[in-house]
């Protein structure tokens, strides 16, 4: 019942009919995107066998450091990430970003991993990068979501945020809707995954546990507590980041400083 | 007398354009002065205001409000003395009594006393905006309607200067000239000053001094009437 079934190399190769019908479809439909997905076929290919190697080796070598390194190196990646998708020049936003997401990512895996878990010691590769990486993949598509809302918005009710600052507003009074809309926009994908979960859809953690063997009682248990850690990491971040990058929004006479793309 | 503002040798250059919009700006305005500036567009005259109340920052020279560098000052606090209203007049997306009323909930404003319901609408006739109830939204306003409603919003505020910029632009005649008498008798009895941006010809009789802004930016006059 609880056997696992390993994928060969040539079960794998298999698996690549998938790309080839992506391929085909951008091919016929002139999609333009073959390109992008070998890229994407690739890199996938070759970033999860370099993940699963590194992997082997940190669980393996049980190195406090080693595991504290690779978890920085995923927030670094994180970063890169949010910074690609943002574009944002006129703010200097990606520093504390940066602090933001390593601190609160780091304080929330650190609590799964070494109180609700229970592992023992705190830092166990098998349990913190795990848990960490999917704080890090779920918060930051929340980062990226919020911040390009409320570079956009800042941009396009500038008049607005003026009107209010030219009648006595502070800049918090001025941009008080544009920050709750821009930490609502994060915040709403983990709000409805946790509405869907279960009816709609069986989460990638829940069925790889699964399809390795694990009882699903206890797949769904650790499931709740990925649920709940990703809706608390980013609404934390997400508030955090943007009190400070909205704050870098205005220059010291608290006037906007961005200006029409 | 202190003056109220002074400007000294302001500068301002928006980034990426070569050419500075004015340099070595001077002017003087007293408590109570009606101040108009004027000149064609693209001479700096909006900037000028904008740099006033520190919604732009100037490379040079310096602002003082009664003596003091405005660098020195809380913004929100400068701002609650100094009212900026802008050429397109923007609303929060509320009632109009709830946009009239929208500075008093201001943290610099707490010391002041929102108006009631009664004067404000006193306030809506005088504007001829009596058709409009203080529950209608402020968005479908026309914008003139717009217009007359953000300086009713301002006045509201009694700041000891005022900024308008091109108040009347988007008004009929008749209702320019109500906008400008209204701003005469604010100047004369509450000794407010006014500096107003205007194309239009209506001279204020309490106007004492015009400000041309020209093009060539070395070349900025004042003028006493």
């Amino acid at each position: 019942m609880n056997r696992i079934i390993a994928i060969s190399t040539p079960q794998l190769l298999l698996a690549f009919v998938f790309i080839i019908i992506a391929q085909a479809s951008s091919f016929i439909y002139h999609l333009g995107l073959n390109r992008d997905i070998t890229i994407g076929a690739v890199r996938t290919f070759a970033q999860l066998f370099l993940m699963g190697y590194v992997l082997t080796f940190i669980f393996s070598s049980e190195s406090l450091w080693l595991t504290i390194g690779i978890f920085v190196v995923m927030v670094v990646s994180a970063m890169f990430i949010v910074k690609g998708r943002v574009n944002e020049k006129q703010v200097p936003y990606i520093l504390p970003t940066f602090l933001t997401m390593l601190v609160t990512y780091f304080a929330t895996a650190l609590f799964v991993s070494g109180l609700v878990v229970g592992t023992t010691p705190w830092w166990e590769p098998r349990y913190f990068i795990p848990t960490g990486g999917m704080v890090i993949g779920n918060s930051m598509s929340a980062i990226a979501i919020a911040l390009e809302r409320l570079f956009r918005d800042m941009r396009q009710q500038r008049e607005l945020v003026e009107m209010k600052l030219s009648l006595g507003a502070n800049y918090r009074e001025a941009s008080d809707d544009l920050f709750r809309n821009a930490v609502t926009a994060g915040m709403i994908p983990s709000i409805n995954a946790m509405m869907g979960v279960g009816l709609v859809f069986i989460p990638g953690m829940m069925s790889g546990q699964i399809l390795s063997g694990t009882d699903p009682l206890i797949a769904i248990r650790y499931q709740i507590v990925v649920m709940f850690m990703l809706v608390g990491s980013t609404a934390v971040t997400s508030i955090v980041v943007m009190l400070i990058v909205r704050k870098r929004c205005f220059g010291s006479g608290e006037e906007v400083l961005l200006t029409p793309r | 007398m202190e003056p109220l503002l002074e400007i000294r040798g302001l500068g301002f250059r928006y980034e990426g354009m070569a050419a500075p919009v004015f340099e070595n700006l001077d002017l003087v305005a007293g408590a109570g002065e009606f101040i108009l500036v004027k000149g064609a567009s693209g001479t700096g005259k909006s900037t000028l205001l904008r740099l006033i109340c520190r919604l732009n920052r100037p490379q040079s020279g310096a602002i003082l409000f009664r003596g003091k560098p405005l660098t020195d000052m809380t913004p929100s606090l400068l701002r609650s003395h100094i009212s900026y209203v802008a050429q397109i007049p923007q609303m929060a997306d509320m009632s109009i009594g709830e946009n009239l009323l929208l500075p008093f909930s201001f943290l610099a404003n707490r010391t002041k006393t929102p108006p009631s319901n009664e004067m404000l609408e006193r306030m809506l006739a005088q504007f001829y905006l009596e058709g409009t109830g203080l529950g209608q939204s402020a968005l479908k306003l026309s914008t003139g309607q717009k217009q007359r409603l953000a300086i009713m919003r301002s006045i509201l505020l009694q700041p000891d200067l005022m900024l308008l910029d091109e108040p009347t632009s988007a008004l009929d005649p008749e209702s320019a000239s109500m906008v400008f008498s209204i701003m005469e008798r604010l100047n004369a009895e509450r000794n407010m000053t006014i500096i107003t941006v205007t194309h239009s010809d209506y001279l204020p009789k309490s106007v004492r001094k015009v400000l041309f802004m020209l093009q060539n930016r070395q070349l900025n006059r004042i003028t006493d009437l």
